[in-house]
């Protein structure tokens, strides 16, 4: 599948930003077997006093810009062609969930793709009691660890309403399950909250999903900016799958991916770090429209 | 002291040791296993002896005044609160025979070694972890362990600079390691004050006893970072957290003892890969950097989320080569404890040997044989966090000991030890060795461990030989640390030959060389700036409530439209003239004492001690003090003081650009004071009694008397008060020295385009000037006083921000 991606985050300030410094990563990745980045574009105004591409422990590409003087409004663009080849195994060769973690001790090495990294709460997906023994029930009957990653996910798109205007990218995940409500920040820590809490190692996916759904078929939920889901190790055979909570669905060709970490905080597409007085608001639209 | 004869000493030795009774199954530092006195101590006790009971007092007390003097203290938090605390000196040193001593240095060498070869191996190719010798998860799960600086080397080619070891004596007398402390040990700097302290005590027996010097350690780390320095440009900074942390004194101490710049995250910056800090002078290159902040807090962008203490970008500088750490971040994933499990092991893969020096048996209970032999010994170990970098007897997060969950039921052990095992180590219970501690004016044998540190020179480790051992606050091994009523004591390494003196300073034929001046700081220059300002601020409060008391007390006068102008210039500073001391003297009083705590590296031990000293005062008084006579007696006390602070910071305090900030911020206040007081009572609508009201203020009583022939009128009072150049009371004078300091700050060399800051300075300096009484008049003052404002604002855009 082919698309063509169009970002734009525009920040206003009320007062003129300080200098400051940002980390991006907002360009989606290349990752081979799975997408391709046939070519993509960052553009930043205005223009920064730096400009560095590097890649983050996980494997992202980032780019680190910083300004060395005030300046006002502050826009990223990014125009993106990208082919999507991934597909979900037909059989469920993954182990019962209380065998993963013998699977786990058996993989040694600190790899970016290792599942240890993904075992312990992160700073945005700390444990928390209620998620945990809410996981604990809904996986309760699944027989593998794919089937409790699926258990887990298709329960919450049931128990948590899908709500905008309900949190912010600051609400933590033990709110919006105390609430039942969110956006797929909201449902992916969840979910990642609850997956470790069982044993499965998980994290975070930030991306895109299609603007326009297939004829026949529902819009999505999130297509309007921004997407995130949820990658959960599986075993050895199995190795990482990624599930959308927010649509209930196996990640397949619909979705791009940009950044993956262990939460919100390791892929956050813009993470800034400014002295300024004034508030700030922000905007986003997100175009991505499949070519066939 | 006079010299005792032999029966004399003897029974004073005896009376001293009565209640010395070693613990049984722990050795003793004094007491050797035939139970005498072993030959390291033995001149050091003839001499205690000799002393006799009244002059160790009056000894000990010196050592503990020498302690507040320099202003030692170190920061204790407690449930509800934090407070500043006297160092816990005790004042008996540990002594050890230096032929021990260097088999300490040496197994803690190889230590320190080992230790680098580990953490080269975590942020570098992990080999470690791919071939079994540690469990993935002891380095994943592990906040330590920094992701952004995976793959990073440090530029001075090592990740550890500067390490202390924490150790202990065993019961068969050999010493363990019983923790590493590799993230931003200190103690170091209190070592140094221990020494002096307790040196004093023991000042005739300390020149002769062949003590190793402390000095020699500094002196060769100082040249070291120095020597770190790329191209041997830009400073060397000392990182600190700021004023809240338990240790500040101590980074304050340093900065000054090795002549460093102390700084705070919001001091710097990076620019194009180089970190820079912020100065009055522009931005300023920073080569080595020793941090006394924790990794995680150092970068809110690729570290810690939401620091408010750290530097965005500082990852970027270390990645770019741009900066050297002290040590290199993430270096504190080395404290985890459950390291200890491994290390023997590690030390084999690595360097092909067993430890040269044992660390405290520990087990990591992640795997299924080490939870069935936990199980069959739990009486005998304590049970807690894997992931902690706490000291084995710090038992915040030791979870069990011997069997015995310490808080709350857990249910069986032997389940919660199944459920929980990768979280969990097992360690033996630490037992130390005791040694000779004051209780009263009798020696008891208290726990001792040794914090023992070392630095990297050119030519290798060194050990600082001696200098801090932490002492039980009772005859348990668990009650070491600090916060928990322990003591701290000297180490003093003896050597059989005499040792050479050491001082910091170069000898040699040149050895007059000033230090450079470092570059000020721009937070720093802002205290400075608000130091004076508030100091001003509070000083003119006073005087202006000290008229306002006097006159109340006069009964013929507490309804006169006098008070009404006092209380309206009062309510100015928001202050209520109806308190006795009013809660906003507290405020400005208090906020000065804030502002000065955060460049203590920068203000004389006398300043500091004479501000904090005016403080308690102040905050006294405030309890009882009432409106009227009592409130008038009190404002002299305070302005006394206020004016010993003054003179201590006119006479003492080096001509640095920091002083100048400092005056700037008095001259300004005082200034803007002037010209509100002038402005109402100067006004010819003031009532009567203003212009001598306006005299007081401006404590001009005498000159007035002696300068004009008439009594107070308009002329003479704007005269006296605004334009003479002469009075330190009048606004001329205050705009005057503004204009000196201004010249001397950075930007206002001769020859130079003037800048905005002078160009204001001079527009008002001058709108004074050509001034005569009769035009001042009050619009024209409220016009000045905007002016005067305004040159505050250009000043902190100009260098403070």
């Amino acid at each position: 599948m082919l698309y063509d991606v169009a970002l734009k985050i525009s920040y206003t300030y009320e007062a003129q930003a300080d200098a400051g410094r940002h980390l991006l990563r907002l360009v989606p990745m290349d990752i081979p077997g799975e997408q391709r980045l046939i070519a993509g574009a960052l553009d930043v105004l205005p223009k920064p006093a730096e400009w560095l591409n590097r890649t983050d422990f996980f494997g992202n590409p980032v780019v680190e810009i910083a300004f060395d003087a005030p300046h006002g409004d502050l826009i990223f663009k990014v125009v993106a062609r990208v082919e999507r080849l991934a597909t979900v195994a037909a059989f469920d060769v993954s182990p019962r969930p209380a065998d993963l973690a013998r699977e786990i001790d058996a993989y040694r090495g600190l790899d970016p793709r290792a599942p240890h990294h993904f075992t312990a709460p992160s700073a945005r997906a700390p444990g928390n009691i209620e998620i945990a023994d809410y996981a604990r029930q809904a996986t309760a009957e699944a027989g593998t660890a794919r089937a409790a990653v699926e258990a887990l996910g298709l329960a919450l798109h049931r128990d948590m309403r899908y709500d905008p205007e309900a949190t912010t990218v600051e609400t933590s995940a033990a709110e919006a399950f105390a609430y039942r409500h969110g956006v797929c920040q909201d449902f992916s820590h969840v979910m990642i909250t609850g997956l470790r809490a069982i044993g499965i190692p998980a994290g975070y996916v930030s991306g895109f999903l299609r603007t326009i759904p297939p004829k026949g078929k529902p819009r999505l939920e999130g297509a309007d900016a921004m997407h995130a889901w949820v990658m959960a190790w599986c075993g050895f055979e199995t190795g990482w799958l990624e599930y959308d909570p927010t649509n209930a669905m196996w990640v397949g060709t619909d979705h791009i991916v940009i950044a993956r970490g262990r939460d919100y905080y390791d892929v956050a597409p813009v993470k800034g770090i400014m002295r300024t007085s004034g508030a700030q608001t922000s905007e986003q639209s997100v175009d991505v429209k499949p070519l066939g | 002291m006079t010299k005792k004869g032999g029966a004399a000493l003897e029974l004073s030795r005896s009376r001293l040791l009565a209640a010395y009774r070693p613990v049984p199954g722990a050795p003793d530092e004094l007491i050797g296993v035939d139970g005498t006195i072993r030959p390291v101590w033995a001149d050091f006790i003839e001499h205690l002896s000799a002393l006799g009971e009244e002059e160790l007092a009056v000894r000990r007390a010196r050592a503990d005044q020498h302690l507040r003097d320099a202003g030692v203290f170190f920061r204790q938090y407690g449930a509800q609160d934090t407070a500043e605390r006297d160092w816990p000196l005790s004042h008996m040193p540990v002594l050890i025979d230096e032929a021990e001593w260097a088999g300490i240095e040496a197994g803690l060498v190889e230590r320190a070694n080992l230790l680098e070869a580990v953490v080269a191996d975590l942020y570098g190719e992990n080999r470690l972890v791919a071939d079994g010798h540690l469990p993935a998860a002891l380095v994943a799960s592990n906040p330590e362990w920094l992701r952004p600086l995976v793959g990073v080397t440090p530029r001075s080619g090592h990740f550890l600079h500067f390490v202390a070891f924490d150790i202990g004596r065993g019961p068969q007398g050999q010493w363990w390691v019983l923790g590493d402390r590799t993230q931003a040990p200190s103690g170091a700097g209190f070592a140094l004050e221990n020494r002096i302290a307790t040196s004093r005590v023991y000042s005739d027996l300390y020149a002769r006893a062949r003590v190793h010097r402390l000095a020699g350690f500094f002196r060769s780390f100082r040249d070291a970072l120095q020597g770190q320095r790329a191209g041997r440009r830009g400073q060397v900074g000392i990182l600190t957290p700021g004023p809240l942390n338990d240790t500040y004194f101590e980074h304050a101490f340093i900065a000054r003892y090795l002549g460093f710049t102390l700084l705070e995250g919001e001091d710097l910056t990076v620019s194009e890969g180089r970190l820079m800090v912020r100065t009055v002078a522009g931005l300023k290159p920073v080569s080595v950097l020793w941090r006394r902040l924790d990794a995680t807090w150092a970068d809110p962008l690729e570290l810690a989320e939401g620091s408010r203490i750290g530097t965005a970008g500082l990852v970027a500088a270390v990645r770019a080569g741009g900066v050297t750490m002290v040590n290199a971040l993430g270096s504190g994933i080395l404290e985890t404890r459950a390291f200890l499990a491994f290390m023997p092991r590690l030390s084999e893969v690595l360097t092909g040997k067993p430890l040269g020096m044992p660390n405290i048996a520990t087990w990591w209970c992640g795997e299924d044989s080490v939870r069935d032999y936990v199980k069959a010994n739990a009486e005998r170990l304590a049970v807690g966090a894997a992931l902690s970098t706490r000291m084995p007897f710090e038992y915040d997060d030791v979870h069990v000991v011997a069997g015995e969950f310490r808080s709350g039921e857990k249910g069986s052990f032997d389940a919660w030890l199944d459920a929980e095992g990768p979280h969990l180590i097992a360690q033996e219970a630490v037992t130390c060795s005791t040694t000779p501690a004051f209780a009263g004016d009798r020696l008891e044998p208290r726990p001792m461990s040794l914090r023992v540190f070392l630095a990297r020179t050119p030519d290798g480790w060194h050990a600082m030989p001696g200098g801090f051992a932490r002492i039980g606050g009772s005859s348990d091994s668990a009650m070491l640390s600090m916060q928990r009523g322990g003591s701290v004591a000297d180490v003093w390494v003896i050597s059989d030959r005499p040792v050479a003196a050491e001082s910091m300073l170069q000898t040699g034929p040149s050895s007059l060389q000033r230090m450079e001046h470092g570059v000020l700081p721009s937070r720093a220059a802002d205290n400075l700036y608000w130091l004076g300002r508030y100091v001003e601020r509070t000083e003119h409060m006073m005087r202006l409530l000290r008229a306002y008391n006097v006159r109340l007390a006069e009964a013929d006068l507490a309804d006169s439209p006098l008070l009404g102008v006092l209380e309206e210039q009062l309510r100015g500073f928001g202050v209520d003239p109806e308190e006795g001391i009013p809660q906003a003297v507290l405020d400005a009083l208090g906020a000065a004492v804030g502002s000065s705590g955060r460049v203590r590296d920068r203000l004389s031990i006398d300043g500091w001690m004479a501000l904090s000293d005016l403080d308690k005062t102040l905050r006294r008084f405030a309890l009882t003090v009432k409106p009227g006579n009592d409130a008038a007696r009190a404002m002299n006390v305070l302005l006394r003081k206020m004016a010993g602070f003054s003179g201590l910071v006119q006479e003492n305090m080096y001509r640095f650009t920091g002083w100048r900030f400092l005056n700037l911020g008095k001259s300004l206040e005082r200034a803007l004071a002037m010209t509100s007081v002038l402005a109402s009572c100067a006004d010819p609508q003031a009532p009567e009694g203003s212009f001598d009201l306006a005299i007081e203020a401006g404590d001009s009583v005498m000159t007035h008397r002696r300068r004009y022939p008439v009594a107070a009128n308009r002329a003479t009072v704007v005269d006296l008060l605004a334009l003479d150049p002469l009075n330190p009371r009048s606004i001329i004078y205050q705009l005057d020295a503004m204009d000196e300091h201004i010249s001397f700050l950075p930007g206002n060399e001769p020859h130079q385009p003037m800048s905005d800051l002078r160009r204001a300075m001079m527009k008002t300096r001058t709108e004074v000037a050509v001034h005569t009484p009769e035009t001042l008049d009050t619009d024209a003052l409220y016009e000045l006083w905007g002016h005067i404002a305004g040159l505050s604002d250009e000043l902190s855009a100009t260098y403070l921000r």
